[in-house]
């Protein structure tokens, strides 16, 4: 079937999607678009400037970051909704566009690589996440390293203090290494490339078989996770030929101010260890909120929660919920932290007082129902 | 025995499943006993401490798995876990933790041999299991769950028992049993923590780590938890 019809009838199923079951209708025009003609992603590709966006955590932000760096040069096409696999990444090409910044996930970053030949890809992280489905971190980073060596014409840009990016992009034949001054990765024992024991020396690693974050080609101060995806949206942005937006933190963390009864909720995306580590160093107030779903996305299997300090919440006042309450109550019990338990997120808000400031920390289902709702 | 010394073992290696939690559970369950335990953190370069009453190993990625097999196979490591086990301290494997105990596994397409201090032998199938597992097990008399996420197989020698005979999931791989005991060592593919979801096994192992008898712990909140993992696994 030709493109241009196959693409009429996506849209037509995008719309029927937003009419009929009020959903966004990207994921099924992508998926119509991709059954109808396969070959979509690399036909549409052609003539435009494509930018990857891949990591475990950051990738939905930082994509919109760089969407707003690049649409300062020309049009720009990007898939609002976060749908990162080959559908969502099809849906968000149909429109002519000059760029397209996408985001995409981790295992499915391979494919895209290869069909849609992007001018650049931005490598943020990688850490453990719904191992269910990824395995293990080293087999995610053995196949980004792989699409990097095939992709000679792509640029690659990442965050080399993290070892996992760093040996994508040593694979690469055009990347741009970028260094924070160094971040001690939790999950990094091991060196990716060669196997032996990684020696850390603080914030820093250094292997026998090279592997290290010590000689990056632009170094920029330590921060927070967005602030450094910020960054390197900014460096990608410069070799288009954009102008660096300011670096606004709060604007750029997966968060959202909601007002729930009164309550005045402050509702932070957290999916994985590295995530809600980060997200705990924000909860600054007295009041936390925690609701941990294992649905397919939030990874159906809560043992990791085993791996994050609570105790930055100790002495507040904090309220689990979602369908996994249980299993977050025992493991913040263990730490000598009592959290009281209940059935529904409306349940929990009704806890606090009209009027009180409140961190959620949502696991990726449930963030979305709150956000979307 | 007020004081009891929990050893984990390279948790920096054999920690990516949240196995860590184990000791930590383990700690909290001593408390109710009147027992004050000591969590030593024995990492890659480290040398084992002689006087553990407790030995914990997790789940690992295989390079992580053959640095700790590596490392224990080191200096006087290994000696120090047989006395250990002669003195009647307790070992909890876990997944990777459980094949680095046995006589032989696969790793990174390298046949090595274990430790020996499990007559099992794990070998790579051709489909990973991923997904919740719930075993009962006659050593304990009550039901387990957890989550397991492995490719092994693995078979049992004639000195191993079965730790656990499956009532969903894979286990060893037969979907019949899963781990292996041998007096008080204990290997199993189960996470979640293990001891988490099961608070009664964390007690089982206290007793036989001390050799006395406790008195059943109430806390509400860790039965109410384990019972219901039980209920949906």
């Amino acid at each position: 079937m030709r493109l241009k019809l196959s693409i009429l009838i996506a849209k037509f199923a995008a719309l029927l999607s937003k009419k009929i079951l009020r959903r966004s209708g990207e994921t099924i025009a992508g998926r119509v678009l991709l059954a109808l003609y396969p070959k979509a992603i690399t036909e549409l590709s052609k003539g435009k400037k494509i930018i990857c966006v891949s990591g475990t955590n950051g990738k939905t932000s930082t994509t919109k970051a760089l969407v707003s760096i690049i649409s300062k040069l020309g049009s720009v096409a990007t898939s609002p909704s976060g749908s990162n696999l080959e559908r969502g990444v099809a849906a968000a090409l149909m429109n002519k566009s000059e760029f397209a910044v996408l985001e995409v996930d981790e295992l499915h970053l391979s494919r895209v690589i290869e069909e849609a030949k992007p001018k650049a890809v931005l490598l943020l992280n990688l850490t453990r996440d719904q191992l269910h489905r990824m395995h293990e971190v080293k087999r995610v980073a053995d196949r980004w390293a792989k699409s990097a060596s095939a992709a000679p014409e792509t640029l690659f840009v990442g965050d080399i203090d993290d070892p996992f990016v760093a040996l994508a992009l040593n694979s690469a034949a055009q990347a741009e290494r970028i260094s924070f001054g160094g971040n001690k990765h939790k999950d990094a024992a091991v060196c990716p490339s060669c196997g032996k024991y990684l020696k850390w020396v603080r914030n820093n690693y250094k292997c026998a078989c090279g592997l290290s974050n010590s000689s990056p080609d632009e170094t920029f101060e330590s921060g927070s996770a967005a602030y450094r995806n910020a960054t390197m949206a900014n460096v990608v942005g410069k070799f288009f030929g954009a102008k660096p937006i300011a670096i606004d933190e709060k604007s750029l963390e997966r968060s959202v101010d909601q007002v729930h009864k009164g309550v005045n909720a402050n509702i932070r995306l957290t999916k994985n260890p590295a995530s809600w580590t980060e997200a705990l160093k924000s909860v600054t107030g007295e009041n936390a909120v925690l609701i941990v779903n294992a649905r397919e996305v939030d990874g159906i299997d809560t043992s990791w929660l085993w791996d994050i300090s609570f105790s930055g919440l100790s002495g507040k006042r904090v309220v689990v919920c979602g369908e996994r309450a249980l299993d977050i109550a025992y493991r913040l019990h263990v730490e000598g932290i009592e959290a009281e338990i209940t059935s529904s997120f409306d349940d929990a808000i009704a806890k606090f007082e009209s009027g009180a400031d409140v961190h959620v920390l949502a696991a990726y289902t449930a963030f979305h129902e709150l956000v979307n709702s | 025995m007020n004081q009891i010394k929990i050893v984990r073992i390279h948790n920096e290696l054999l920690g990516t499943y949240g196995d860590q939690g184990n000791a930590e559970v383990l700690e909290f369950r001593a408390k109710f006993h009147g027992i004050t335990a000591n969590i030593v953190d024995v990492t890659y370069n480290d040398d084992l401490p002689t006087n553990g009453d407790i030995y914990l190993l997790g789940g690992a990625e295989d390079a992580a798995q053959l640095l700790s097999l590596e490392a224990l196979q080191r200096g006087d490591n290994l000696n120090i876990l047989h006395m250990a086990i002669e003195r009647g301290a307790v070992i909890l494997a876990v997944c990777a933790g459980f094949q680095i105990i046995g006589n032989r596994f696969v790793a990174n397409g390298q046949e090595v041999d274990g430790l020996g201090l499990l007559d099992v032998t794990s070998v790579p199938g051709d489909k990973r299991f991923v997904g919740n597992i719930k075993t009962t097990s006659s050593v304990l008399g009550f039901e387990l769950t957890g989550f397991e996420n492995h490719m092994g197989r693995t078979i049992l020698g004639p000195t191993a028992q079965a730790f656990g005979k499956v009532i969903t999931g894979h286990g060893n791989g037969d979907s019949k049993y899963d781990g292996a005991v041998s007096g008080n060592i204990f290997g199993t593919y189960m996470h979640g923590p293990i001891l988490a979801r099961n608070p009664e096994f964390a007690d089982l192992l206290l007793t036989r780590a001390t050799g006395r008898k406790y008195a059943q712990i109430t806390d509400p909140l860790a039965l109410k938890y384990a019972t219901w993992r039980r209920k949906v696994i």
